[in-house]
């Protein structure tokens, strides 16, 4: 038997179509696969990370809070030092000042935090109001 | 006395030859001469020649000698070729020789493997055409794979008596990859296309390497189980050679072994050609529809190439895709010289050697897919 009659008599139609579709759709399998294989293993090396982000995720939403008041904290010099760093500045000053005069010589003076410092000798009563936008020095809390 | 000398005269090869072992030894020597001095595949063309050679001295039959005589020294040597031992051995050889960092690096490169076998399924649509049976024409369209091994491993499995026409066939065009591939790359793609260029591929890790011969042979061959024996061995000499932890066995399956193997596998299908089981109208049909196959397989993953960059950002060189065909590394290193000669800082090889490497896994799939219909 010979042409299309024999190819039909013998599913070679059917053979054809279904092995070139398993054949291709091995090889699609096994290259998604093998394209994944890095990642799969960038994430199994950091594992740790992944799983330590995942436990301090709880933590991290309470943060922001505490964080703030820990910087300050930490980073910034107690009022006692900040009065004793801020005090020669202030005599080079002519009282009542404002405070971006206090600011513009603290930069000057590469004093660290100087917007910080500022607020936080307000808080103290260290910089008092005079109620027209300048400051005084107080001299009591020394 | 002059009795005893004539009788011995009547059973010397000159006596017995006719004009078909001729024609078998001639070929004979255009293996030897292709192998030796045109450096055509030399591995396989050398020990097939001389097989040709030693198959086709016409000998007295029932002394035991041919190689389709029980009991024969041949016989016993051919046992590997139609049980599959040597193709299964090979493969083995192979994987322990592969580095499939460039197939990992570039997985979408493994579509164009996959693409080139679709010359496998056009032959054995035309094998039926032109009257084969299914098994022999399943047979014939495996050469459309160009992979040796897996042609010979399925061919004994389905049409033993096969082997030899279907082993030369598919070696043959192997060897003559440089003058059959070519012109179809050159037909199929324009000059802008030749000259895309190809990105540096990504350094692949230990690890990868190391996954991929066990990710490779469990979804291959829970597919296609009847791929074992091809694939198991080919993942198996792969992973000897990446564990690093058997360097000794991933050597030796890569010289001594595969060498061994190729030497039995080549001199017993040479063997095998003798000329009157070998010069038959069918074995021109063979020749002819192997080499359909083969050319198909060629222009099929090229297009396909053209076809992948209509959907690509990045495109592909679609001269990759003549390497999808398995035959390792004669196609790739056809692609590279093509690219080279279009623009000499266009390196190919190492892409090339990635679809080879997924053409390999693909014909080997197919010819477990074949067989499997069929039992």
């Amino acid at each position: 038997m010979f042409g299309l009659e024999n190819i039909t008599n013998n599913d070679g139609w059917a053979m054809a179509v279904v092995g070139a579709s398993i054949v291709f759709m091995g090889l699609v399998v096994l290259s998604f696969v093998i394209s994944q294989i890095h990642r799969l293993l960038n994430l199994w090396e950091d594992r740790e990370k992944v799983i330590s982000r995942f436990k301090q995720k709880p933590a991290a939403v309470k943060a922001p809070e505490k964080a703030e008041i820990v910087y300050g904290d930490q980073r910034l010099p107690s009022v006692e030092q900040l009065i004793n760093a801020y005090k020669p500045l202030i005599e080079k000053l002519q009282e009542p000042f404002k405070l971006s005069q206090l600011f513009e010589i603290a930069k000057n003076n590469d004093m660290p935090h100087p917007h910080l410092s500022i607020q936080r000798l307000q808080e103290a009563d260290v910089l008092v109001a005079q109620g027209d936008g300048t400051f005084t020095w107080n001299e009591s809390i020394e | 006395m002059l009795d005893l000398l004539f009788q011995f005269l009547a059973n010397t090869g000159y006596y017995l030859a006719d004009y078909r072992n001729y024609i078998m030894l001639v070929v004979g020597c255009i293996f030897l001469y292709l192998g030796t001095a045109k450096k055509y595949e030399p591995l396989l063309l050398v020990p097939i020649g001389f097989g040709i050679l030693v198959g086709n001295i016409p000998f007295f039959k029932g002394f035991g000698i041919g190689i389709y005589e029980p009991n024969s020294v041949l016989h016993y040597l051919y046992f590997g070729v139609t049980s599959g031992v040597y193709p299964s051995i090979v493969f083995m050889g192979l994987g322990a020789m592969t580095d499939f960092s460039s197939l990992l690096a570039q997985p979408k490169l493994m579509l164009l493997g996959a693409a080139a076998q679709m010359g496998i399924y056009f032959t054995l649509l035309g094998a039926l055409f032109f009257g084969f049976a299914p098994k022999e024409a399943a047979s014939i369209a495996i050469i459309g794979g160009a992979d040796g091994p897996t042609s010979i491993f399925l061919t004994a499995k389905l049409a033993p008596h096969l082997i030899g026409p279907i082993a030369i066939a598919a070696y043959s065009y192997m060897a003559l990859i440089p003058v059959i591939q070519p012109p179809i790359m050159r037909l199929l793609t324009t000059k802008k296309e030749r000259l895309i260029k190809m990105p540096p591929s990504r350094t692949v890790s230990k690890k990868e390497l190391l996954i991929f011969p066990i990710a490779g042979v469990l979804l291959c061959c829970f597919l296609a189980p009847t791929a074992l024996p091809l694939l198991g061995m080919l993942f198996l000499g792969n992973f000897l050679k990446e564990c690093g932890v058997v360097n000794r066995l991933a050597n030796t399956a890569q010289s001594a072994i595969i060498d061994t193997a190729t030497i039995f596998l080549g001199f017993t299908v040479g063997c095998s050609t003798q000329a009157d089981v070998f010069l038959t109208p069918k074995s021109l049909g063979i020749f002819f529809l192997g080499a359909v196959a083969f050319s198909i397989a060629t222009a099929s993953g090229v297009i396909f190439a053209k076809i992948m960059n209509m959907f690509l950002k990045n495109k592909i060189n679609p001269l990759l895709g003549a390497a999808g065909v398995s035959a390792v590394p004669g196609s790739a290193r056809e692609v590279h010289l093509m690219g080279l000669k279009e623009d000499p800082t266009n390196f190919l090889l190492m892409h090339g050697m990635a679809c080879n490497s997924s053409g390999v896994i693909g014909s080997a799939i197919c010819a477990g897919i074949l067989w499997s219909f069929f039992i």
